[in-house]
Parts: structure tokens; C-alpha cells; sequence
């Protein structure tokens, strides 16, 4: 079997009773652009920085092709990172500021010559040589600063939520900018965000971190449709959670029943389910039905219209369940039943099993 | 509308005339003396009889006021040496070192400011005397580093504050080595602070007078002392012709400080 | 976050050769003179007696009381309306006025000092000119007094006091004094009852500075005050470099010192200082 390009092995970090992080285990091939996703605080970025050698790991090791990386002191690891404060040099022009690197590994002037004017080509930030850092904008910075990190060919580019500091629309640029440079250059790059769109946009792969640890690594579509746990469901897309019980569990999927009795199967299930113990029951606003029809025998839900809410492209409905759990329905611009409904109205809500999930509880 | 200039109707000419009147004041000393330096009264008569040079000339024909000056600037040089290697060294402790206690060093550091000059001139004298380093280069320059140490720190370490140590980080990952990054990176990034600290430290030992008076001997004088032993005994026209130099070295510094920052920006 | 080069060190050790110096050559010192203050000639508190019983040094005393509280009030009322008018003059004149004020400060002290001596003695320009205007006859004593010192005093001490003084009063909304004129104050019911409160903390912190300051003054005193008016600075000096009573002079060196320490502490406690963060 051939070994990862880069294998993070049981990264784990401990700060005294805190746990950051907790066997980090992940396998990242060459040129892959992965993205690490969570809430602050959910060793992402700790993971990060052990990479980049800003910390010694409790435990664990980090082998980029094969090779210990913990043992190389920092500044020869040949990493590049970019971060979310720009950390240009201030005294130094932007060529010179790109040239830092190059000059530091002692290439000839010729030589870094044309590797900073490529470079700068690269984020399209050609004749800006001259110009000072302090005078240029946040998004010409962030792209300084990624010129200089590819400036000497790393084999991995790490990225500490570099476009946080900048308005959406810039943002939304700079991420155009980022994934045209991972493909024009295929480098390998290590993404920390804790924004899922950004994520989305940006990955092949992203790693879900929680409370220091990976809860489920996959592409974006795999994330979506198929969450492994209640915190990746949560945070990846829009969803709705409606508690239960577990009622049977089989090769089809589990069956969970709910306070007004209704109940639904063939339900994908997931974590440590038990027949009798609670569970919740994930169902996304835009993969479920609404209908003002009589049960048909297909799984569905009674539910009550508290209130529509039009936003251009979609109308929300927000409803409630016969025992007072609040879920949303999204539909498109000029589906039928948009008209039809008002607040007030008892319809049904109905899904395929197989766009839902259940997690037990505990 | 006290403070809107627009709205200040007559109240306006009265806060221009003290205004003036107090400018002139601060002024006219110093042109005055600049005048004179070049009047051929003995006597200080303003309007002087004549113009003359011979002030100038007696002054740099004195090898005593050559050499006042000479050890004020020898001696200028080695405390701004000394005062910013340790000003550098106690600003990175203060600004990133991790130990309990550090406002309180602070503030430490910053005492020899607070205190009245005579008190520290009159305890180092008598310390002095035990070392037998009264009348000597070095416990001049130990005195006035003791004054100018604050300054320095306080220069340095507001500049080290404003330098983001992410800074230093990307440059180590870039490649250089922790001492690289620290030599190529951080201390030209506050620069400006160093060379602040620098102008400060001369200046102050330059023109620094009471630790002088004390410290001095007949051989070993700094110009503020040959000034000040020459005023106890008359006020001779040399005095201002020294005087209008000492004007002119800080007009020179008020112009070229900040056009050097201006430079370093560009 | 953390840093690469931050490391585990605490980094104490740098500032040892900087806390070295200052204890051998500051804290020691001054101790040590505080020290014969209470054990020369003999061990004891005579020395103190002394100062407070004889009425010659207790005059000493209260003149530098009386001489730094007269220029700190000259300053302050010469500092305000200057502070005020600098920070609302239009355009390049608070430009040019602040360098004026700073060429004064950064002037060699000796050079100004010199250039009062040479302007108020007896044949300078400020009696030779109010004999020509024919305001006096016989020219005006105006040099070693109560005159001399305060004028040079004055002068030294200006800089620092409008330039906090004008910090203080940038600070101030412009708008509260529109309010104030809005609700029907005249001009001068705006400058007692909403300025100058206002801009007291200032005047208050910069007051203190200068007087502080001119409590322990020697170069200008000594020069433009005469022997009847000593300050402590100088009788410190004279205690020591002329009569070598190490005794006196220490003791005298401690009360000025407590007294500057006590007025630090205030200044620390009731007011934001500029300097120490």
C-alpha cells in the first residue's frame, strides 16, 4: 500500500487538563486541497500549528512523504503558511517581502529575480515590486503574503483562516484566487475555516474537528448526505433535529417513533443505537415535502404552519409538530403549494427515509 | 461652541494675542542670544555697538571649550551605545519575557525619571568617592545612562509592542533562523524606536547638567559644566556664542528627525 | 497565539544586566545616602532636628514650597488659555506655534537659563527698555529674586504643561460646548461651568508634574535666585560639595525625596498617567 503523501499519525495536545487536541489521525495525498472545519476552539487550529512547528505535540507524529516532520526545527521544514493577520515584513517593499525566502535560502540574484516576478504573476499582482505593504489593501496583502509562501515550491501550504479579516465580496474573490492557484500549481493545501461555505467551496476534502477531535472526514457532497455524527449533520448545511425513541433497528435502517406517534423507518442510523433509548431524528428543510394530502402510507409527520417567510429564490416555512418540536420546510420560486398555504394550516410533511438520519442519543 | 473656532467671535483676537505674546516669549531668549553672540558689547549691551566674530573666535580657540566639547560628545556616544543595548535587551524581557512582576519592573525601570536629578547626583558622588570614579569617563558614563535608561525603555518597548510577534513567526517560516528572523525582520521593524531611543539618550546626556557638575574634575568637563563654571563667574558673550550653537544642533535635530522618518517610510 | 520564537524562556534574564546597573548605581547609592543621613555626624535623628528647628533651613523649606506653587500657578494660567488656542486654531498655526514651544523645550536649559541672566540684569534689554519708555527710573532688581527665579522658572516649565494640557483639551467633544451655547450659556458661564472642569484633570496632572518638578529644580534657581531664596536643590548641593555635611544634605535629599515620591504616588493614584503605559 502506498504511504500518504502526508500522514498526520495520532497528533495529540494536551494544555494541563485541556484537551486541544485528540488523535488527529488523517491521510492527505499530493496536490489534495483539505480543508479542517469547526468552531474555535476545535483543535483545528492546534493541529495546524503543530504542523507548522509553532508547538511540540504530546503525542503523535506528522511524516510528509515518509519523513518525521517533528524532528526538523520550524524554519527548515520548507512549509509555507499564510495567516489571518497578513504578517508582511513592514520595512521591506513587495518584492522584497517576496523575496525573503529565497534570499534566506541563498539563491542567486538572477534566480530570485525571476522566481518573485512569477510568483507575483501568479496572484496577479504583477509590477507591484516596489509598492509598500502599508500601502496596499487587505486583499493585496493576503495575496502578498500567498506569494511569498509559494515562492519556494513548499510541498504543503498551510492556511490558518486567512480571508476572515476581509469583507464578503473580497473574501468571495480571494477564494476564486485560492482554488485557480491550487489548480495552476497542484501544491498540496492544509485549509483551517470555520465557515462551511468557504469550505465547501474551496475542498475536495474537509475533516469535521469537535472538542479537539475528527468527527468525520469526507467531500462536500459525502458531508451533506451522509453525516456520521449529530454535530457534522448540524454543521454542515441546514437541519433540524426532532427527538424520539428508537424502535427497531434492522439491516433497512432504524425506526423511531415520536411523542404525538408518529413514526418513521428504514431510517439510516447512527452512534450507539439501542432499542427503547432516545434519539434524534436530522431531516434537512430542503429535501423534505410538503403536502395538504391524506396519508398514503409513505412515513410523515402531521404538522402545523406557524409561519411563511419569503426570500427571493426560496420560501421558508416554519412548522410545528404535533408535540411542539419546530422544524422548516424550504421550496422553490413558484412551487404550487406556496399559495395554497397559510398560518394555521394542518398539513404533513413527508421524506424519503434515505435523506434522513438518526443519531442516537449518548 | 468654546471650542469651534468659527463660533468664538471676539474671544477669538484674546486667545491669538495670548497666543503671540506667549510664542514671543518663548522665542525672543533665543533669538535674543543668537543676536548678541555676534554684538561687539562685552557687556551684553543690546543693540550691540557693532557685529563682531571674536566670540566665536575666542570659543574655538579655547582648547577648554574644545575639549568640554569633545568629551560631551565622547562621552554622548558611548551612554547612547550603552543606553539603547540595554534599553533593547530590558524592552524584549518587559514586552515578551513571562515572568509575575513585570509592570512592576516596569516601573522599576522607570523610577531614575521620577526622581529630582540633585538627589541622584548627590548619592552617586558619595558612591563615587569609595569607587574613585568621580572625575572619571566611566562614572560619567554610568551616570548618565542611569537617566537616559528609562527613555530608552520606554521608546523601545512601545515600538516592540506595535510589532506584531506574528511577524517574526512567517519570517522563520519562510526559512530564517529564530536569530535570522530576529536580525533581518524584527529589529529593523523598530527601527524607528531604536533610532528614537538613540537621539533621546544623546541628547540627554549632552545637555545634562547636575550629574555633570558633580561628577566633573578640573581635566575632565562636559560642556554643560564649562558653561555652567564660566556663568558662576561673569556672563561673557562666549557663553552665547556657545549658546547659539547648542540652538543651531537643535534646530538641525528638529528638522532631521523627522525628515529621516519620512525617508525610512519611503 | 503563540510563537514560534517565544519560547518557553521567560526572558527575566535580559533585563538582568539593566536591573543590575540601576541597583548598584541608583538604589544603592541612594540608600546609602539616606543612610549617613541618620548616622553622621552620630547615629540619630539630628540631622532632621535640624532641618525643622533651624529657621534658616525650614525657610528653605518653605521657599521652595512657596516658589514651586507660585510658577506652577503662573504656568497653569499661562498654559490654559495657550492649550485651548492651540487645539482650535484653523489650519498650519498650531503647526508652527508647536514648534516654537518644542525648539524652547528641546533648547539647551543652560543656554535659556542664560540667555533670563543676561535679559533681566541690570543693564539688559527689559530694564533698558522700560527706562526708554520712561516706566521707571532706576532699573528694576530683576535677577538672584523671587522675580528672576519665577520667570525662569516659568519659562522652562510652560512646555510641559500646554502640551499635555493641549492633549487633555483635544479630547473634549467639541459638541458639549455647542450644547452648552444651545442651552443658553453665555461664553464666559461656558468656559467656568464646562470647559475648565473639563480640562481640570488635565490642568490638575499637569500642575502636579510642574510642581513636582520645581521642587526639585537646580540649575535655574541657582542661577536666577539669590541666596535668600535657596531652594533645596541647591542647599542639597551646598550641603554636600561646599561644607561636606553628608549628614544634612543626605536628610535634606530624603525629604525632598519623599515629598516627590508621595506627590508620584498621587499623581499615579488620582489621575492616568501618560508615561507609565
Amino acid at each position: 500500500m502506498k504511504s500518504p503523501y502526508l500522514h498526520i499519525k495520532g497528533i495529540r495536545k494536551v494544555f494541563g487538563p485541556i484537551v486541544a487536541a485528540d488523535n488527529v489521525e488523517l491521510e492527505i495525498s499530493e496536490g489534495e486541497f483539505l480543508t479542517f472545519l469547526g468552531p474555535s476552539g476545535s483543535g483545528k487550529s492546534t493541529t495546524l500549528y503543530i504542523l507548522a512547528g509553532f508547538q511540540d505535540p504530546t503525542a503523535g507524529d506528522i511524516l510528509l512523504k515518509g519523513a518525521s516532520l517533528l524532528s526538523t526545527p520550524p524554519h527548515k521544514r520548507n512549509i509555507g503558511m499564510v495567516f489571518q493577520r497578513y504578517t508582511l515584513f513592514p520595512h521591506l517593499s513587495v518584492g522584497e517581502n517576496v523575496a525573503f525566502p529565497l534570499k534566506v535560502r541563498r539563491l542567486s540574484a538572477a534566480d530570485i529575480d525571476s522566481r518573485v516576478k512569477r510568483a507575483l504573476e501568479l496572484v496577479r499582482l504583477e509590477g507591484y515590486e516596489d509598492r509598500m505593504p502599508a500601502n496596499m489593501s487587505g486583499g493585496q496583502q493576503q495575496r502578498v503574503a500567498l506569494a511569498r509562501a509559494l515562492v519556494y515550491n513548499p510541498p504543503v501550504l498551510l492556511m490558518d483562516e486567512p480571508l476572515s479579516a476581509l469583507d464578503k465580496k473580497l473574501r468571495e474573490e480571494i477564494q476564486y484566487e485560492i482554488r485557480r492557484i491550487h489548480q495552476q500549481t497542484g501544491v498540496t493545501i492544509l485549509y483551517v475555516t470555520h465557515d462551511q461555505e468557504e469550505a465547501l467551496r474551496l475542498s475536495d476534502r474537509i475533516a469535521v474537528f469537535n472538542q479537539g477531535k475528527i468527527e468525520q472526514v469526507g467531500t462536500g457532497p459525502q458531508l451533506y448526505a451522509s453525516p456520521s455524527t449529530r454535530f457534522v449533520a448540524d454543521f454542515i448545511g441546514d437541519s433540524a433535529f426532532l427527538e424520539g425513541v428508537l424502535t427497531e433497528i434492522s439491516e433497512q435502517g432504524a425506526s423511531i417513533r415520536f411523542a404525538d406517534g408518529s413514526a418513521i423507518s428504514g431510517v439510516p442510523v447512527h452512534g450507539n443505537a439501542i432499542v427503547g433509548n432516545k434519539a434524534e431524528l436530522m431531516l434537512r428543510p430542503e429535501r423534505i415535502e410538503l403536502s395538504c394530502g391524506v396519508p398514503d402510507g409513505r412515513p410523515s409527520l402531521r404538522v402545523t404552519v406557524e409561519d411563511i417567510t419569503f426570500l427571493g429564490n426560496n420560501t421558508t416555512v416554519e412548522l410545528s409538530t404535533g408535540w411542539g418540536s419546530k422544524l422548516a420546510v424550504r421550496m422553490h420560486f413558484g412551487h404550487p403549494l406556496i399559495s395554497r398555504i397559510a398560518r394555521g394550516d394542518a398539513l404533513l410533511v413527508r421524506c424519503a427515509p434515505d435523506t434522513a438520519h438518526v443519531f442516537a442519543a449518548g | 461652541m468654546l471650542l469651534t473656532y468659527e463660533k468664538l467671535g471676539a474671544w477669538r483676537w484674546g486667545l491669538a494675542i495670548i497666543c503671540v505674546v506667549v510664542c514671543m516669549f518663548l522665542l525672543l531668549p533665543i533669538l535674543f542670544i543668537c543676536a548678541l553672540s555676534f554684538g561687539s558689547s562685552r557687556w551684553l549691551i543690546f543693540p550691540p555697538p557693532g557685529w563682531t566674530l571674536d566670540w566665536y573666535r575666542e570659543l574655538f580657540a579655547d582648547p577648554r571649550w574644545i575639549g568640554a566639547a569633545l568629551t560631551s560628545a565622547k562621552i554622548g556616544l558611548i551612554v547612547t551605545a550603552v543606553s539603547v543595548s540595554l534599553g533593547l535587551l530590558a524592552s524584549i524581557a518587559l514586552v515578551r519575557g513571562k515572568f509575575k512582576g513585570r509592570s512592576l519592573l516596569r516601573a522599576f525601570f522607570l523610577t531614575p525619571m521620577v526622581l529630582p536629578v540633585v538627589v541622584l547626583a548627590v548619592a552617586l558622588y558619595a558612591a563615587f568617592l569609595q569607587l574613585g570614579l568621580n572625575g572619571t569617563l566611566t562614572g560619567f558614563v554610568i551616570a548618565h545612562v542611569v537617566v537616559a535608561l528609562p527613555f530608552a525603555v520606554i521608546t523601545i518597548s512601545g515600538a516592540l509592542e506595535n510589532f506584531d510577534p506574528a511577524i517574526e513567526d512567517a519570517a522563520v517560516l519562510c526559512g530564517a533562523s529564530p536569530w535570522e528572523a530576529r536580525f533581518r525582520v524584527t529589529l529593523p521593524s523598530i527601527q524607528h524606536g531604536l533610532f528614537s531611543a538613540a537621539i533621546f539618550s544623546f541628547l540627554i546626556s549632552w545637555d545634562e547638567v547636575v550629574l555633570a557638575i558633580f561628577m566633573a574634575s578640573p581635566t575632565l568637563q562636559t560642556l554643560p559644566v564649562k558653561v555652567w563654571t564660566t556663568l558662576r563667574q561673569d556672563l561673557t558673550p562666549v557663553i552665547a556664542a556657545a549658546s547659539t550653537l547648542l540652538v543651531l544642533l537643535t534646530l538641525a535635530l528638529m528638522v532631521a528627525v523627522p525628515l529621516l522618518r519620512k525617508g525610512k517610510k519611503q | 497565539m503563540l510563537s514560534l520564537l517565544r519560547s518557553r524562556d521567560s526572558k527575566l534574564g535580559l533585563a538582568l544586566p539593566s536591573i543590575v546597573l540601576l541597583l548598584a548605581f541608583f538604589v544603592v547609592p541612594v540608600a546609602m545616602l539616606l543612610m549617613r543621613s541618620v548616622t553622621e555626624p552620630e547615629l540619630g535623628l539630628q540631622n532632621y532636628a535640624t532641618l525643622v528647628g533651624s529657621w534658616t533651613y525650614l525657610n528653605v523649606f518653605l521657599n521652595t514650597f512657596l516658589i514651586s506653587a507660585l510658577v506652577t500657578l503662573v504656568t497653569a494660567l499661562i498654559a490654559f488659555p495657550m492649550a485651548w488656542a492651540l487645539a482650535i486654531m484653523p489650519g498650519r498655526w498650531p503647526a508652527i506655534v508647536l514648534a516654537v514651544i518644542l525648539l524652547s523645550m528641546w533648547t539647551n536649559l543652560l543656554a535659556r537659563t542664560y540667555a533670563w541672566m543676561v535679559l533681566l540684569q541690570k543693564t539688559g534689554l527689559i530694564n533698558r527698555t522700560l527706562q526708554a519708555l520712561g516706566v521707571i527710573d532706576q532699573p528694576l532688581q530683576l535677577t538672584n529674586n523671587l522675580i528672576g527665579v519665577t520667570i525662569g522658572m516659568v519659562y522652562i516649565m510652560l512646555p510641559f504643561m500646554i502640551l499635555p494640557l493641549l492633549g487633555v483639551i483635544k479630547k473634549i467633544d467639541p459638541m458639549v460646548l455647542q450644547a452648552a451655547a444651545l442651552c443658553g450659556a453665555t461664553r464666559w458661564q461656558a468656559l467656568c461651568k464646562v470647559l475648565l472642569p473639563l480640562s481640570a484633570p488635565g490642568i490638575a496632572s499637569g500642575g502636579l508634574m510642574v510642581f513636582v518638578m520645581s521642587l526639585g529644580y537646580f540649575v535655574t534657581p541657582a542661577l536666577l535666585g539669590g541666596t535668600s531664596n535657596m531652594m533645596l536643590a541647591e542647599l542639597i548641593a551646598q550641603q554636600v560639595q561646599s561644607l561636606v555635611n553628608w549628614g544634612l544634605g543626605g536628610a535634606a535629599a530624603f525629604v525632598l525625596l519623599v515629598i516627590t515620591l508621595a506627590l508620584y504616588a498621587i499623581q499615579l493614584r488620582f489621575f492616568e498617567p501618560q508615561v507609565s503605559h
